[in-house]
């Protein structure tokens, strides 16, 4: 029994990984080839960065503060608090500001994109699709792997911008940091290493948010009820990669600014 | 001369067999019933003549052509020759009518935009559906987005149309409005396989039939040729004693 468990879960992953990988190929063979759907972007764009861009800033501005506090607090005692905005800004930069904001956005952009799909499925628009000679891929895959792509380095700017705009608001009123001085601290020790950790990953964790949720929306079978397994599939598998993938870019990134 | 042969094409999915060596074929202008009971696989068969599904064995050939191997690209040139409706309409939910059936049209051909919007507004009103194009399909009736939904399917004047349950769940008004827009449809020459449970209708537009059993074929022919058959399964069957 606990064979079958476990193969099944073997079989599932394989299954999952063989997915994605047929589909990122096919984006990339179909990337190429006309006709170029623009407005489909452009609403993808629309829904993804625009939509998301209130729950970002408070996301980031929230971090910001929380991280500013507690550095403060914690470096008072060794008289560390002039250390606080290299820290936050740094911590934000590279850590906080993409791996909050992929996270945020693979739960409300990915839990979309799954179901979206998925009711296409369901309703046979897929099929539909096909039928009509046309390519979802195309149509449904390619604009919302591409508007992430565009859209996740904007929104982890904005959040590196918000973040570090909350730890100076906590830095100043309750760490007694003159704004001035947080604001020369964060300008003067950020550096482009910095931006390129950070940056640098979110065109990852874009494909760690978009592919595997256009796979599990279109590989739904059984009826509406899937379209909510592969909603929670989806949003699982995009933080499990984020969170996972990021510790494996950390270093990555590490090896690159040591030739840098 | 068959403009569909299928030869001894088998399907399975998962360790279930759906179909063994199920062979018919439609001559151009036809119109083929493809009849039995729930869950015998009648959809299944449709949707591999478009490539939706894959045979595990035998032969589908669509106009000369074998396209059971085909890829997604060979098979894009198919579907363009084959109109399907799809049993519950299956339009774009985030489309209005006008932008479902100027879709096709967007994909396939260079018309202009008026052009477009001329041959839209002439197959709604085909179709007696004049008053619909800037509606959503949610504000629409089962019925007529099954209308629109076969509109759609024979905007770009398909030599084939598959039609999958296009009766099922309507009223007796819609479902008469369904068949004759079928036998408009035949009349022009058009081919067709109608997969469905309901007799009358495929009595009134069929030329022939295939009774799907366990797996196989099992009787095709004409009304009077099944009529005629022993097996009392089919009897059944045409008299609506089964489903």
């Amino acid at each position: 029994m606990n064979d079958t468990i476990l193969g099944q879960k073997i079989r599932d992953q394989l299954e999952f990984l063989g997915g994605v990988s047929i589909l990122s190929k096919n984006c990339f063979s179909e990337i190429r080839t006309k006709p170029f759907h623009l407005n489909l972007l452009i609403d993808q764009i629309y829904f993804i960065g625009v939509k998301s861009f209130p729950l970002i800033v408070i996301t980031a501005l929230s971090t910001g503060m929380v991280m500013s506090l507690q550095y403060g607090l914690g470096l008072e005692k060794f008289g560390g608090k002039p250390y606080v905005p290299r820290l936050v800004a740094s911590t934000i930069l590279r850590e906080m500001g993409p791996v909050f904001t992929s996270l945020m956005l693979a739960a409300r952009v990915g839990a979309g994109m799954a179901s979206e799909i998925g009711s296409m499925v369901v309703t046979q628009q897929i099929d539909a699709m096909k039928a009509l000679g046309t390519s979802p891929i195309k149509r449904i895959v390619i604009p919302r792997v591409l508007a992430c792509l565009i859209v996740l380095p904007l929104l982890v700017a904005v959040a590196n911008l918000v973040g570090n705009i909350g730890g100076l608001i906590v830095g100043s009123t309750e760490l007694n940091i003159d704004p001035q001085f947080y604001y020369r601290r964060v300008i003067e020790t950020s550096n482009l290493k910095d931006y390129i950790a950070g940056f640098g990953k979110t065109f990852f964790f874009a494909l760690f948010i978009s592919l595997p949720s256009c796979y599990y929306g279109l590989t739904v079978k059984n009826g509406t009820k899937e379209v909510g397994i592969a909603t929670t599939k989806a949003v699982v598998t995009a933080s499990l990669l984020i969170l996972v993938g990021d510790f494996f870019l950390a270093k990555i990134f590490w090896i690159i600014e040591k030739w840098l | 001369m068959a403009l569909i042969e299928v030869k001894n094409f088998r399907k399975s999915f998962a360790h279930k067999t759906v179909h063994e060596n199920v062979s018919f074929y439609v001559k151009e202008g036809e119109c083929l019933g493809l009849v039995g009971g729930s869950g015998v696989g009648k959809s299944v068969i449709l949707r591999s003549l478009i490539g939706l599904e894959k045979a595990d064995a035998g032969q589908i050939v669509i106009d000369n052509q074998d396209i059971t191997y085909f890829d997604e690209d060979q098979l894009i040139e198919v579907r363009k020759k084959v109109g399907y409706a799809f049993q519950g309409g299956a339009l774009f939910d985030s489309m209005t009518v006008f932008e479902n059936l100027a879709y096709p049209l967007l994909a396939h051909t260079s018309l202009s935009d008026q052009e477009i919007a001329d041959q839209v507004k002439s197959q709604l009103a085909e179709f007696g559906l004049d008053d619909t194009q800037k509606l959503y399909p949610g504000e629409l009736s089962g019925g007529m987005q099954k209308r629109i939904g076969l509109a759609r399917a024979m905007i770009l004047k398909p030599r084939i149309i598959l039609y999958d349950e296009p009766t099922a769940g309507l009223d007796p008004y819609n479902t008469k409005k369904i068949q004759e827009l079928i036998l408009r449809l035949k009349s022009k020459g058009v081919t067709s396989i109608l997969v469905t449970h309901d007799m009358p209708t495929a009595i009134a537009v069929c030329d022939k039939f295939a009774f799907l059993k366990n797996k196989v074929i099992l009787e095709q022919g004409t009304i009077d040729q099944l009529q005629q058959n022993k097996n009392s399964l089919i009897h059944q069957f045409i008299e609506g004693n089964i489903l």
